[in-house]
């Protein structure tokens, strides 16, 4: 694989509580490939928001700790780094998408503002390597908390020049009157959009999502992917994607963590995921949807159980108290991620609904075969030029002492 | 498990049903019809009236015995309006509700409240309907004590009972709701609604909030009360996918108004009106494998307090005429049990 984008090593975060400190991430690794996005889900409470702001330097301070780990972006470390840099990276490296957009945005400002702050502090889009704030200018306006709102009225033209631009390019009609909006004045779906709009204002080579979609109604939600999607291809953005729906991650990932009180469970291709889930968390989990195309009425396959308090979990395998395949080594035992791959299997580099890559890669799963010649318009227009990637060996790996059973 | 139990109070159902108005013979359990809710909207100093949010206009629709109605659609569109005007806890603008065939308009305080045993709620938080100062006991015993049945000892036994009939431990009475899971306190809540043995529950996003594995248990545990009890349910959520499997009728509501009605097969199968076809084919499938045609709307849901003349969707609608602005669209059969209100569902098909 080329070098990864962004690689996370055995990040280990919690929180001093009352009840004293609590590990609520345990040994998460993961890397992100370039220009692919790569889905981080599982059930609430699971980590992945606290995995995330470990990773932008925002874990809440000070009840929030990283233990250890170390988060390499492009080969540099931004665990050990110092709080300027970070402030650099964040936003003109790494953007996110907060999980609440109400608590993100903050209600009693005008939308202008804060995309003016975000666009400042982010730095411009055109000039990156300039520093965001010219210095100087006495005749500035300031804000409430002091800081310099913009230097002089020809900054003010060109933010708000920029400001517009940033929210048509996410798809907001009438942009103009929308600066001079308060949030709650928006729809959920506009709200969304603004919050993508911020998260871009550095032009991030990298993209932390998390959960943008949740709180939208579905239709509204099918425009946000499919912003989403559009932004990532004309920027060549790479993607982390974190969400409890697994048909969104179906239809948006191309790799896949499962996530499990902390731990990773298993990783795949998007495909394998769904083809043949090895670990008995993922399986269960994809096995308990209801679907659009299965009889109604008939009773769900379930996970029995609820996941563990933090505090109670137990000492070996974190799902073993749910699982039907535990056993005493399960229980004594932490199962480490290794590779379940079937030897030599080459996959798709790509979900090849979205790349048009799919003709170089693996035979295709039967049922679908017939028509994966035949890109559809859809594809191709996705897919940029459609040529043709080299296989590579599926990375698909488990964290469970039985998963041959699974497999069997 | 519990049946004893449930056959126990049973007796105590029965005579202080003989307080109510007899059932009219062969009247749907719930026959909601042409239900209308606004709400004002003030503004200015003097809070003068400005308009009306159109919540609910003109809905009607049946649900029988032991059936599962599922009501779906997008926020706002009217939903929740529709379960509390059914509960009385709203008022109806116009429109009645009747319940085995009596107007409940209509009925004494006295009345409704022997009626109010029959139709139970289960909303999406059960922590915002569970007092958090009373054990689990005490909630589950409440309704026994405003109905007056049993002695203290029997009304605890009856909790328990109801604990281990939604699957949660006997001994979970002296607890209190937040030493629960989101999942558990969903099952104190219907543990709660089936106390009195309802005829009827509405479950307004009662398993919306929940993660998708316990969601799985808390569907599986209303399906089989719901075949133990003969009960009816009015499921109302906001997923297409979770009102398909648990319902045998899907109505879709937008802006106020249901759209289409269909057996859960067909709504998925062969969607009739151009807003089903679209809330359809925006789920998405866990199958990467799938190639879809999504049809994406344009825009927002507009405004309830000035909602599009006509048709409702006619604003979003790629199909919609001239015809569609003017006029109201009939409620029309497209086959014994699927209904759409689409002046141009014929030609779409
Ligand atoms: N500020 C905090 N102080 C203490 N504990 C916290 C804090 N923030 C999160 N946690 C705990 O850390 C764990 C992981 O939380 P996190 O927000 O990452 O979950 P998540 O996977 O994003 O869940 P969701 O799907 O609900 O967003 C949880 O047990 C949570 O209660
Ligand atoms: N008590 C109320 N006062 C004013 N407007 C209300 C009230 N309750 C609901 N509404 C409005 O009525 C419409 C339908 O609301 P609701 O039934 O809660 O929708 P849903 O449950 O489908 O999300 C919305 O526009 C909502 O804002
Ligand atoms: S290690 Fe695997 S088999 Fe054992 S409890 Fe965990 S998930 Fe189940
Ligand atoms: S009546 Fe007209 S606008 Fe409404 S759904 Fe049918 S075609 Fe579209
Ligand atoms: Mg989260
Ligand atoms: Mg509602």
């Amino acid at each position: 694989m080329a070098e990864p984008i962004l690689r996370v090593d055995n990040l280990c975060c919690g929180f001093h509580t009352e009840d004293g400190y609590i590990r609520v991430v345990d040994g998460v690794s993961f890397e992100c490939e370039a220009g692919k996005t790569l889905g981080l889900v599982g059930e609430s409470g699971c980590g992945k928001t606290v995995s995330a702001l470990a990773v932008m330097g925002l874990l809440p301070q000070p009840a929030g700790v990283v233990e250890e780990g170390r988060i390499l972006f492009r080969g540099e470390d931004l665990a050990s780094t110092s709080h300027e840099t970070m402030r650099v990276v964040r936003g003109q490296k790494i953007g996110m998408i907060f999980q609440e957009p109400m608590t993100a945005l903050n209600p009693v400002h005008r939308v202008g503002k804060q995309l003016f702050e975000a666009l400042r502090l982010y730095g411009s889009g055109r000039d990156q390597d300039e520093p965001a704030v010219a210095g100087g200018a006495a005749l500035g306006r300031r804000n409430r908390r002091g800081r310099r709102l913009y230097e002089s009225r020809s900054e003010k033209d060109e933010l708000t020049a920029r400001a517009v631009e940033q929210l048509e390019q996410v798809g907001i009609p009438d942009p103009v009157r929308r600066l001079r909006e308060y949030p709650h004045q928006l729809s959920g779906g506009m709200r969304q959009r603004v919050m993508i709009a911020m998260a871009l204002a550095g032009q991030p080579d990298i993209l932390i999502a998390d959960e943008p979609t949740t709180a939208l109604d579905v239709t509204v939600q099918a425009q946000i992917l499919d912003l989403l999607r559009e932004l990532q291809q004309a920027r060549g953005m790479t993607m982390i994607f974190i969400t409890h729906d697994l048909g969104v991650v179906a239809e948006f990932c191309d790799e896949v963590l499962v996530m499990y009180a902390g731990r990773i469970a298993e990783r795949a291709p998007v495909g394998q995921l769904f083809k043949m889930p090895r670990h008995p968390y993922t399986r269960g989990l994809i096995e308990s949807l209801p679907r659009m195309d299965t009889p109604s009425r008939t009773p769900l396959n379930t996970i029995e159980g609820v996941v563990p308090k933090l505090t109670e979990m137990p000492a070996g395998c974190r799902f073993s108290n749910r699982c039907a395949y535990a056993d005493e080594r399960c229980g004594r035992e932490v199962p480490v991620l290794e590779s379940c791959a079937q030897p030599g299997a080459v996959g798709e580099p790509r979900d090849p609904k979205r790349s048009g890559e799919a003709q170089a890669a693996e035979p295709r799963d039967p049922k679908r075969s017939g028509e994966a010649e035949a890109a559809e318009p859809r594809d191709l227009k996705r897919s940029g030029e459609g040529e043709a990637a080299e296989p590579r060996a599926v990375r698909h790996e488990v964290a469970c002492h039985h998963w041959q059973r699974l497999a069997a | 498990m519990s049946a004893p139990l449930l056959e126990t109070h049973e007796s105590h159902t029965v005579s202080e049903h003989g307080q109510t108005p007899a059932p009219r013979a062969n009247a749907p359990l719930l026959e909601v019809r042409n239900l209308t809710k606004f709400f004002p909207v003030r503004a200015g100093v003097f809070l003068r009236k400005v308009g009306d949010v159109h919540a609910v206009d003109d809905v009607s629709f049946t649900l029988d015995r032991g059936e599962t109605l599922g009501l779906v659609g997008e926020s706002g569109c009217g939903k929740s309006t529709v379960g509390k005007t059914i509960l009385n806890l709203l008022r109806p603008t116009a429109g009645q509700v009747l319940f085995e065939g009596r107007d409940l308009g209509t009925l004494s305080h006295a009345e409704w409240r022997a009626m109010r045993r029959d139709i139970q709620i289960v909303f999406q938080d059960p922590m915002e309907s569970l007092n958090a100062r009373h054990t689990v006991g005490q909630i589950l015993e409440e309704p026994f004590v405003i109905h007056k049945l049993g002695t203290p000892e029997a009304r605890n036994v009856w909790a328990r009972d109801l604990l281990e009939r939604v699957g949660l431990p006997r001994s979970a009475v002296s607890r209190f709701p937040h030493e629960f899971s989101g999942g558990q306190r969903q099952r104190i809540g219907i543990a709660r609604a089936i106390a009195l043995r309802p005829k009827l529950i509405i479950c307004d996003e009662a398993v919306s909030a929940l993660d998708v594995s316990v969601r799985a248990q808390i569907i599986n545990l209303l399906l089989e009360l719901q075949r133990d009890m003969e009960l009816a349910l009015l499921f109302i959520a906001h997923d297409l996918a979770v009102v398909r499997h648990i319902s045998n009728e899907v109505a879709v509501m937008y802006l106020g108004r249901i759209v289409e009605r269909a057996p859960s097969r067909d709504i998925y199968e062969r969607p009739s009106h151009p807003y089903t076809q679209a809330l359809v084919s925006a789920i998405p499938l866990p199958d990467p494998d799938r190639d879809r045609d999504r049809i994406v709307l344009e825009g927002d849901v507009p405004s309830p307090i000035s909602p599009p003349t006509g048709c409702r969707f006619h604003t979003r609608c790629t199909y919609a005429l001239e015809v569609c602005e003017a006029k109201t669209p009939e409620w029309e059969p497209v086959s014994e049990r699927q209904q759409v209100a689409c002046h141009r569902w014929r030609e779409l098909r």
